[in-house]
């Protein structure tokens, strides 16, 4: 289990390795300046090199990549001067000429746009979104396996095809419309029976009591946000437990005297789990890298509208460290979903 | 002695009685009618055996009983099952509210499933599926259903049986799954035990121990037992009475002795004929239409008497004579081998390093050295997991030898590659055990046959083809019509046909048969063992036939050839194996096989009447 788990984390580096190169390269194909944008159109050429010098953007492509890869490596060299030591917050371990050998978190550049910290941005977005996310993956596993298990039981019968459709519906809607739709029939039109707005964040600072925590912001995105797992999960559970359903042990299960509730909860859901478990986890690791659309209708402050704001402005490390930030979730939601794998069906090993 | 036996069960009072009873299935092509209006009853600690082929309508019985077939598409549409329960007294099953109808499922009436590998719930430990019954119908505490547990498990000559009870079902062997299940469906004491087929999906040897066990509950409990099987050998061995079913009737019902030995309705003498047998060798096996016609849908239609009267006429007059045997084994192996297998390892990896460098092996065919002369057929046979499959495989080069020689006409065709293996695999050729899964269900049946063809540039042209093609499922015994049909028209034997047509499409001249018969009824096995008899001399062929039914290796075979642990145990005429095994392995395997004859059913009938009073 630890051997794999470090082996996973292993892989799981060199995969980010990977995803900087192809983003970095990716993202310095993009057409347009990204000092022209941060000076505006009048700034003079001077300035305007000044900056670029500054920001190391006048070097050739492969130095660049080599001083970001040493910014993010927690083992790198750095010169040996007391800014420098203020921008990494490096600890030296030991000197080599006037460089020195230096452990630190690893560093992601700050904003071209606001000059912030970009691990400070994401921290700020992250945890809109991470609520968001689980709020809508929980809203839409409950219910996509209960509506899945009903359908199943019922096959064939009104309330299955009725299910079916409204599944169909759920995932081909964009989620714009749906967000749309959502957002000004509760938000708006019935927002004197909702109590709901149209946006809100979870976090709202009041000028009286302080930051607050408003829960029912959460309701509408996360209810917009989870109507396509939620069909798609209902879906490969209705699937899932009708093949269960014809399978032996369920024969032995009835013929042993088990009442109908208990050999569907019992023998038949945990083995019909695993579609399901893959679902879910797909979907809320993508989730969680944000939802634009969502997040824009709602005007929700999360990672997906911080992303696209900053490829708008090429903001290139925002989009560096954000891009890393998924592929880190990703990686890290793979390995809990296989663990979750081996421990539902005992058959699975870890490998 | 046997008559007093039947006599001394009539006075025990009957604890199930069955009164027409019938149960339909709603299909695409409307109501089949699987069970239809049959009546019969069971008694006090009698075994019960219900012999009949798929679609015979046992299994739907047994499951009626516990009104566990499947709805939809099942129904019962009418009948009574009076059963006599210890609960509730007297009841009609079928009428009887949902939750007592609970209580008696697994409590007063259990049941056996085929499948042990299918049937446990692959998620929870044997123990946790034991005790749960135990929990459910006793209401006992978790502590005092393991300690009961416990003791089934060791009743059920389970070993270790504090491991089991830890153990996962895909961590134990196939036998011991099904002594879970038996352990389970005993659990509560039932007055009526179903077994359906519990030993179907078992090696023999560990059919053997099954069937052993099943024979010690029933002389200390009193315990009724419903046995079905579609083995007759395995009937004669178990049960007291036994019930013939033909397409959802009842077409014959009497004790063992009766309908072995004297056997009344034409399905029932075919069906005793059409076993192969081990005693004699025959030309051709009898079939069941040789006792009786049928319609299209089955339905019987008259009795043939034309060629054979009985069994035992059946069977005397087309067995070969010892002097016959030896004559054709003399010139068989004066020629020179087809092909000569030397040395011949597959070992499979089972543990790599950090590197992929596998650290251990799995032998599943190790060190076999044999010859295969012209025309011949060798039998192979073993139980699962003794790298029958994988050899036969690794011939074809399915499957990559690790090392060895196969020399085909004296060339190693280990060492071919590209276009003379290609030629190499025109030669020799498989037929696959699942008829249902090695046809692709979008091609027609032409497609298929002539799809190899066009692989390999056999024949010149399209129409060609189709002309052997057709020319082919003639010799199958189907017909043209049928070439452009699709394979879910056809039933498991046709398929198998199909397969076959197939497969002779290349013109082979080297054919290995893995278990090709083994999921197929007696009857239609029956008729393609014949088949592929007719096929050998028409086409000049050579055969491996690889099964685990040394009944049916005996059959077809001039010479066997018995493995174990990927090493030959011994390789012999197919009659000297049966008569003189040489090898301890052999001797067990032969041991192990039900046989059927009227003297084992004395015998058994006998022993059990012996046993019954210290029982009692």
């Amino acid at each position: 289990m630890l051997k794999f788990v470090l082996r996973r984390i292993a892989y799981g580096i060199l995969v980010l390795i990977g995803v900087i190169h192809v983003v970095f390269f990716l993202f310095h194909a993009l057409p347009g300046d990204p000092v022209a944008l941060m000076t505006g159109q009048k700034a003079d050429p001077e300035t305007k090199l000044a900056i670029r010098r500054e920001l190391g953007l006048d070097l050739p492509l492969y130095q660049q990549l080599a001083l970001y890869l040493n910014d993010l490596s927690p083992l790198s060299i750095h010169e040996n001067t007391p800014s420098n030591q203020k921008k990494y917050e490096y600890y030296p371990l030991f000197k080599i000429g006037n460089h020195v050998l230096v452990l630190k978190t690893p560093y992601l550049r700050r904003s071209f746009q606001s000059n912030k910290k970009v691990s400070e941005i994401l921290i700020e977005n992250l945890e809109g979104t991470i609520w968001l996310a689980l709020a809508a993956m929980m809203f839409a596993t409950f219910w996509g396996i209960t509506f899945g298990i009903i359908a199943a039981l019922k096959q064939n019968t009104f309330l299955d095809h009725f299910l079916i459709i409204l599944s169909v519906l759920g995932i081909s809607v964009p989620s714009f419309v749906a967000a749309i739709l959502v957002a000004m029939t509760f938000g708006y039109y019935l927002s004197d029976y909702t109590g709901l707005g149209i946006t809100g964040q979870l976090w709202v600072d009041d000028p009286i009591y302080g930051r607050e925590l408003h829960l029912e912001n959460i309701i509408l995105p996360a209810f917009t946000l989870g109507i396509r797992p939620l069909a798609i999960i209902m879906q490969l559970m209705r699937s899932s437990m009708l093949e269960v359903l014809t399978q032996d042990y369920i024969r032995t299960a009835r013929a042993k005297g088990l009442s109908g509730f208990k050999v569907i909860v019992k023998h038949a859901l945990k083995n019909a789990l695993n579609p399901v478990i893959t679902a879910v986890s797909g979907w809320l690791a993508s989730l969680l890298a944000g939802a634009f659309f969502i997040e824009y209708i709602f005007n929700w402050k999360g990672l997906g509208m911080k992303t696209i704001s900053a490829v708008q402005f090429l903001d290139f490390p925002v989009v560096m460290g954000s891009t890393l930030l998924i592929a880190i979730i990703f990686i890290i939601i793979n390995i809990l979903v296989d663990i979750l794998y081996a421990a539902i069906d005992p058959r699975v090993r870890l490998h | 002695m046997v008559q007093e036996a039947t006599e001394s069960c009539e006075k025990i009072p009957s604890i199930l009685e069955v009164k027409q009873l019938r149960v339909e299935f709603t299909t695409d092509s409307g109501i089949v009618r699987a069970v239809n209006d049959i009546s019969f009853s069971l008694k006090k600690g009698e075994t019960l055996g219900i012999v009949g082929e798929s679609g015979s309508g046992k299994s739907v019985t047994s499951l009626s009983l516990l009104n566990l077939v499947p709805n939809p598409p099942g129904r019962i549409t009418q009948g009574e099952i009076l059963f006599h329960s210890r609960e509730y007294g007297n009841v009609d099953l079928l009428k009887l509210p949902r939750d007592r109808m609970r209580r008696i499922r697994g409590g007063e009436i259990a049941m056996i499933f085929q499948d042990p590998m299918s049937s446990l719930n692959p998620v929870y430990t044997c123990g946790n599926q034991v005790t749960e019954t135990i929990i459910l119908h006793e209401g006992v505490s978790y502590q005092e259903a393991k300690k009961r547990t416990l003791q089934l498990f060791d009743k059920v000559k389970l070993p270790r049986p504090s491991q089991i009870f830890k153990s996962y079902p895909h961590q134990i062997s196939g036998g011991q799954k099904q002594r879970v299940m038996i352990a389970m469906a005993l659990a509560c004491k039932p007055s009526i035990l179903i077994a359906d087929e519990p030993t179907t999906a078992l090696d023999v040897t560990v059919q053997a121990t099954i069937l052993e066990l099943f024979n010690e509950l029933r002389q200390d409990k009193d315990t009724s037992i419903i046995f079905i099987t579609h083995d007759l050998g395995v009937i004669a061995e178990i049960a007291d009475r036994v019930m013939v079913m033909y397409r959802g009737n009842i077409v014959e019902n009497g004790t063992t002795w009766d309908i072995f030995s004297n056997p009344q309705h034409p399905y029932t003498k075919g069906l005793l004929a059409c076993r192969p047998r081990l005693d004699l060798k025959l030309r051709t096996l009898p079939v069941v239409s040789d006792f009786m016609t049928t319609d299209k849908e089955g339905n019987i239609t008259g009795i043939s008497e034309a060629r054979f009267k009985s069994v035992g006429q059946a069977l005397m007059l087309n067995y070969q004579s010892e002097e016959e045997l030896r004559e054709k084994h003399k010139q068989l192996i004066s020629q020179t081998p087809l092909l000569e297998v030397k040395n011949l390892k597959t070992y499979f990896p089972i543990d790599k390093n950090l590197f992929g460098k596998p650290k251990d092996y799995v032998r599943a065919v190790d060190d076999v050295s044999f010859n295969i002369y012209p025309g011949e057929t060798l039998g192979l046979v073993g139980e699962s997991g003794c790298g029958k499959t994988t050899l036969g495989r690794s011939i074809l080069r399915l499957i990559e030898p690790t090392a060895g020689e196969i020399l085909f006409e004296g060339t190693n065709t280990l060492h071919l590659k590209g276009n003379a293996l290609r030629r190499l695999r025109k030669d020799m050729q498989i037929i696959f055990q699942d008829p249902y899964a090695s046809l692709n269900p979008r091609m027609s049946v032409g497609e298929s046959i002539v799809e190899p063809m066009k692989v390999h540039g056999v024949l010149e042209s399209d129409k060609a083809r189709r002309d052997w093609a057709i020319e082919l499922l003639e010799t199958v015994n189907l017909s043209a019509q049928h070439y452009y049909r699709y394979p879910h028209e056809f039933s498991g034997g046709q398929r198998q046909r199909i397969c076959i047509a197939r497969t002779l499409a290349l013109k082979p001249r080297f054919i290995i048969c893995d278990e090709s018969t083994a999921s197929l009824d007696v009857s239609v096995q029956a008729q393609v063992l014949n088949l592929l008899n007719q096929l050998k001399e028409k086409y000049n062929l050579t055969y491996i036939f690889i099964s685990h039914d040394l009944a049916v290796i005996k059959f077809i075979s001039d010479r066997i050839m018995v493995m174990n642990h990927g090493k030959i145990e011994e390789i012999s005429f197919a009659e000297d194996i049966y008569t003189n095994p040489q090898s301890e392995y052999t001797k067990k395997l032969i041991g192990a096989i039900p046989k059927g004859d009227l003297e084992d059913i004395r015998r058994a009938t006998l022993k059990r009447k012996l046993a019954k009073p210290k029982g009692k």
